[in-house]
């Protein structure tokens, strides 16, 4: 990892609020997944009424559940997203280094980091973004 | 099972005698003529079903319609109209200090219905209709919210959810039966459950239940035989009320003439319900909630 990357600011990599998938716990399944469908990410973070990260739903998820699930589809559609989500998910804040961001990612086997601030939600790290700018910065 | 716990319902305003529904509490009876058929009528039977549940000891809701739009033929009976059947149930709540409830199939007969009843009821063929839940929404009373034949009881969370978006949570999901191919129902007791899980306290309607819709032609079948069946097994399934149509002359009733409760088989019924009812209770005291979970 080059001194360059670690110069780099989260929250200049990170996705904004309004460019990645923020339902509320009682969003159906059904809607969180559209959600994710379109923004194109396999993630979806559920946040209460104050914006406060309550946790975190992806692919991942949904297909292990899938594999499980012994109702109609229909039925597991319409339950609150909030019963299939991870509660306490991997974060991270911003001031993370751009290098223990990516570490995380490595170790945890992740493709999102969510970004926090004060117990609140402001941000989305993709490995997208990650992989940009390192790619950039050791050039 | 159970992610939420269930909501307690009061039923009732100004002088009436009280209704609460609820998780733990004791069963409830909504019953009565399908339709207002005459002043005299109503106030026979609103008698007699009051003296069988007083003696049973169970606190009913006195149900009866003014306007039974979903008649099969336009030769049927429709009722006495919104204006007459009305002043009938306010009436009645008067003099019998019962909470009444009606269903409405209009949204311009809503305001109206919900001045005078305790409890406003949506049918089951309107239960998704948008317009008919904001209507039954603002009147502020309980909404009596039926399951359609056609739907799922996994998808009555989508209405609820338009209930709660118009500002009223007060709800009672009740099931009358799934349509399983054409003119004929079935009871998924699983329905219960589910249903609760919306947060809401769920009903039986034994008498819709045993419904052979519009099997005889241009009017409903049914098979009443099959109702203390039916009865039983939904209050071991943890219903929170139970709903019947009754008449003390069904082959004169002047709607669903083949699925309402002859009175004379009320207080039996009744009867294993409160003692069905309490016995699944004691048995929940005794071996806990269920705890079964899926994988």
């Amino acid at each position: 990892m080059s001194t360059h990357s670690d110069q780099l600011e989260i929250t200049k990599l990170m996705l904004t609020l309004e460019n990645f998938p923020v339902i509320t716990e009682n969003t159906i399944l059904k809607v969180a997944l559209d959600e994710m469908d379109k923004f194109r990410l396999g993630v979806a973070c559920i946040v209460d009424f104050k914006g406060q990260l309550l946790g975190i739903i992806t692919d991942g998820d949904i297909r292990r559940k899938l594999s499980l699930v012994q109702k109609p589809l229909s039925f597991f559609f319409v339950d609150d997203v909030i019963l299939h989500a991870i509660h306490n998910p991997v974060t991270i804040i911003k001031e993370t280094s751009l290098t223990e961001a990516t570490n995380l990612m490595y170790e945890k086997k992740i493709w999102d980091l969510p970004v926090i601030q004060d117990n609140h939600l402001i941000g989305l790290l993709h490995m997208h973004s990650v992989a940009h700018a390192l790619i950039n910065a050791n050039h | 099972m159970l992610n939420k716990k269930i909501k307690k319902l009061e039923i009732g305003y100004g002088k009436v005698n009280k209704v609460h529904i609820g998780e733990n509490l004791p069963l409830v009876f909504l019953g009565g003529p399908c339709a207002i058929e005459s002043r005299d009528h109503a106030f026979k039977m609103a008698e007699l079903i009051g003296e069988i549940c007083l003696k049973v000891g169970i606190s009913w809701v006195y149900k009866s319609c003014y306007d039974k739009d979903c008649r099969s033929s336009p030769e049927s009976f429709h009722g006495l109209g919104k204006d007459d059947g009305l002043t009938i149930l306010s009436d009645i709540r008067t003099e019998f200090k019962v909470p009444v409830v009606s269903d409405f199939s209009d949204t311009a007969w809503a305001p109206a219905t919900g001045e005078v009843c305790d409890m406003v009821q949506v049918p089951a063929y309107l239960c998704r209709q948008t317009s008919i839940l904001r209507a039954a929404a603002d009147t502020g009373r309980v909404i009596h919210l039926k399951k359609g034949q056609f739907m799922s009881p996994w998808n009555m969370k989508n209405s609820v959810r338009k209930i709660e978006s118009f500002g009223n949570t007060q709800i009672l999901l009740a099931d009358r039966g799934t349509f399983m191919g054409y003119n004929s129902l079935v009871n998924d007791m699983t329905s219960f459950p589910i249903m609760q899980k919306t947060g809401y306290p769920v009903c039986f309607d034994a008498t819709h239940s045993i419904q052979l819709p519009t099997s005889m032609g241009n009017i409903s079948g049914g098979q009443r035989e099959f109702i203390p069946f039916l009865v039983r097994a939904a209050v071991g399934c943890g219903i929170n009320a139970l709903f019947m149509e009754v008449h003390d002359n069904p082959k004169k009733a002047l709607s669903d003439a083949n699925t309402v409760l002859d009175i004379k088989y009320l207080k039996n019924i009744l009867e294993q319900a409160v003692l069905m009812h309490q016995t699944r209770l004691e048995i929940l005291d005794k071996y806990g909630e269920d705890n079964v979970h899926p994988q």
